[in-house]
């Protein structure tokens, strides 16, 4: 039997940014990664310093409905995320 | 404050911060349903239809809580808003729902199993995020003319009181996870 290979329409894929905000404990935010991402606390870590620091961070990417599940996930941590191409 | 007895969180509160709490988490409700309502004021048709709002809510602490999906799409950041803003919503309401009815009938230490303690911490989230958008926390940030006194009028502030309690208690909840 042949098992039909998943179409790839396009190698760019999308990624989920979580941005700063001035409210969201660190240790919550790093909870927040660890939790539903499933990081391990030090790469949770390093990505909740970077969304201090540098502002935003990448911290999944995908297809873009995998994003879209991303964002929504974020939201409902109360983290601000949004979805966009890898490159944009 | 939030401690663990083995695999249990427990909440302990004073008879003020129960009273804190619960006038708190009205308001949160309040916020919540209320604009659920005036969406669709038919809760069949709301039940039905998987059409939600379209553009960003106009008040602010609304706004923090559900966020636009995409930065530079106004049509994704609607489409996207319209199939799951509704559901965010609810989910959200069922936690604060949830909470009310623990605080409710709170007599002594609550004792909390893991979905009540995710419920607790969500919802002190969203919580501190309305009240830390209507005081302006972060804002003073980017205004470098601020002066000590401002910072003062801000501490003085009674919102910024009630931010900070809802910081630590959310604090010692964390901690324990």
């Amino acid at each position: 039997m042949e098992i039909a290979e998943p179409v790839v329409l396009t190698d760019i894929p999308w990624v989920t940014i979580v941005w700063n905000d001035p409210i969201n404990l660190m240790t919550y935010v790093t909870y927040v990664f660890q939790t539903y991402f499933g990081y391990d606390e030090m790469k949770a870590q390093a990505l909740m310093l970077d969304v201090h620091h540098k502002g935003r961070a990448v911290v999944s990417s995908g297809s873009r409905e995998e994003m879209e599940r991303d964002v929504t996930a974020m939201h409902s941590y109360g983290l601000w995320a949004t979805t966009q191409r890898e490159d944009a | 404050m939030f401690t663990r007895d083995g695999n249990q969180v427990l909440l302990d509160l004073e008879a003020q911060e129960l009273e804190l709490l619960v006038q708190l988490y009205g308001q949160l409700h309040e916020l919540l349903a209320h604009d659920e309502m005036e969406v669709d004021a038919d809760p069949f048709i709301q039940l039905l239809s998987m059409d939600g709002p379209t553009s960003v809510p106009q008040d602010p602490a609304l706004a923090r809580l559900f966020p636009s999906a995409y930065l530079e799409d106004e049509e994704a950041a609607s489409d996207f808003r319209r199939f799951t803003e509704p559901d965010l919503r609810r989910k959200k309401l069922a936690c604060v729902r949830d909470v009310l009815s623990q605080l409710q009938a709170f007599e002594s230490v609550l004792a909390l199993d893991s979905h009540q303690t995710q419920n607790w911490l969500l919802s002190l989230n969203d919580l501190r995020l309305v009240l830390g958008t209507r005081i302006g926390v972060g804002e003073q940030d980017e205004d470098e003319e601020h002066t000590a006194e401002q910072d003062q009028d801000l501490e003085r502030d009674p919102g910024y009181f009630l931010y900070d309690y809802l910081t630590y208690l959310q604090g010692t909840l964390i901690d324990l996870l």
